[in-house]
């Protein structure tokens, strides 16, 4: 039995306790493949490759049995969140 | 009409050295206020025939091997066109040796494509390739002009008579796998990232990647313009045991991967979120 979306989840769980991950399975005839979304506090002060590493590390233990994995998203909670909209211009009085 | 003509390819003759090129200049620069001052422009492009003044040469296929008219096709600097069998203008060039474009043209080019040619030869033996381009600019609009089109060889993307750019051959750590290593492959590796300044490790070659990620890689640096490098970690001939070290020494499971200035930048994701975002141009400056 391969790895599943579960694994993949449960792997990054431990590893970043993510505020915000969502797994999406992408397999297709060539093996599993994951997409992955990831918000974690333990993103802070890394750069976006570090991130990656950081995403990478976790999934190591499965890495040799996934095909595919696609990063789409590693962002802290502050970069997550929605970002205001600017205001108005007022008229002026 | 200038911003038609100047959206078209134009075939790149080949340039004098550095230095000639100098020592014409400073004869040009000499000859022309001996002759008319301040009409040099006008004089460079008068010196040429219009497209309508040239007389068709006939060309001969090649299979029939008779040589070209010597005299119709000096092996001089000019400008050209070449019309198919029905009399259509299909491609307008410049050239240092007419008489060899034209005899290139013959060998690689379909037969009914490249059926007969107008000249038109430059007065001097080494033109600046201004006065070449313009008159290859001139024969162009007057062809537009008349027709409302462009020579169809001559519209960007028709490679039938100047070929593609040929893509960088990806690069090669071993003669092959027979060929024992006297150091790490490590080393190669770390030689190799630094020797060039971009180096993409993917999956396939250059010209045919192996997987979407690689391809998609590829393609942007491409459309960036970027000078860089390929590697195909599947070539178990040439790669042997790449594919597995490079993990070791990137710590990057996966591939592509991109490295500039000797460091990793990242894979496909990261490739592509820097491109999305307008970072990519910044990165290859440094």
């Amino acid at each position: 039995m391969g790895v599943t979306k579960e694994d993949v989840e449960a792997a990054i769980t431990s590893a970043l306790s993510p505020s915000h991950l969502v797994v999406t399975d992408t397999s297709g005839g060539c093996g599993a493949s994951y997409e992955i979304e990831v918000v974690s506090e333990k993103f802070e002060g890394k750069r976006l490759l570090e991130r990656h590493r950081m995403v990478n590390t976790a999934l190591a233990p499965h890495m040799a049995e996934i095909h595919a994995v696609s990063i789409k998203k590693a962002l802290t909670p502050a970069q997550a969140q929605p970002q205001p909209e600017p205001a108005a211009d007022k008229p002026q009085a | 009409m200038a911003s038609t003509a100047a959206s078209l390819r134009l075939p790149s003759p080949p340039l004098s050295a550095p230095a000639a090129a100098a020592s014409f200049s400073s004869a040009t620069t000499l000859r022309f206020p001996l002759r008319r001052r301040g009409a040099a422009r006008p004089l460079a492009v008068a010196a040429f025939k219009k497209l309508s003044e040239a007389s068709p040469v006939p060309i001969p296929p090649e299979s029939a091997q008779p040589p070209l008219d010597e005299e119709a096709l000096p092996p001089k600097p000019g400008v050209y066109g070449v019309y198919d069998a029905a009399g259509e203008l299909q491609f307008v060039g410049i050239s240092r040796n007419v008489r060899a474009s034209v005899e290139g043209h013959r060998r690689k080019v379909p037969a009914d494509l490249c059926a007969s040619v107008k000249v038109s030869v430059a007065d001097e033996e080494t033109p600046d390739r201004a006065v070449l381009t313009n008159a290859w600019k001139s024969w162009m609009e007057e062809h537009i002009e008349s027709t409302g089109k462009a020579p169809p060889g001559n519209v960007a993307g028709n490679n039938t008579w100047v070929g593609a750019p040929q893509r960088p051959p990806d690069l090669r750590l071993t003669p092959g796998r027979h060929v024992q290593l006297t150091v790490p492959l490590e080393q190669l590796i770390d030689r190799l990232v630094k020797e060039n300044k971009v180096v993409a490790f993917i999956k396939g070659s250059r010209s045919a990647p192996q997987c979407g990620f690689s391809q998609r890689v590829v393609g942007i640096l491409e459309a960036h313009g970027v000078d860089f490098v390929t590697v195909d970690v599947l070539d178990e001939e040439h790669n042997h045991g790449l594919r597995e070290t490079l993990k070791t020494y990137s710590n990057w499971p996966t591939f592509p991967q991109l490295f500039v200035g000797g460091e990793l930048v990242g894979g496909c994701d990261i490739i592509s979120s820097m491109a999305e975002k307008g970072e990519l141009s910044a990165l290859f400056q440094k």
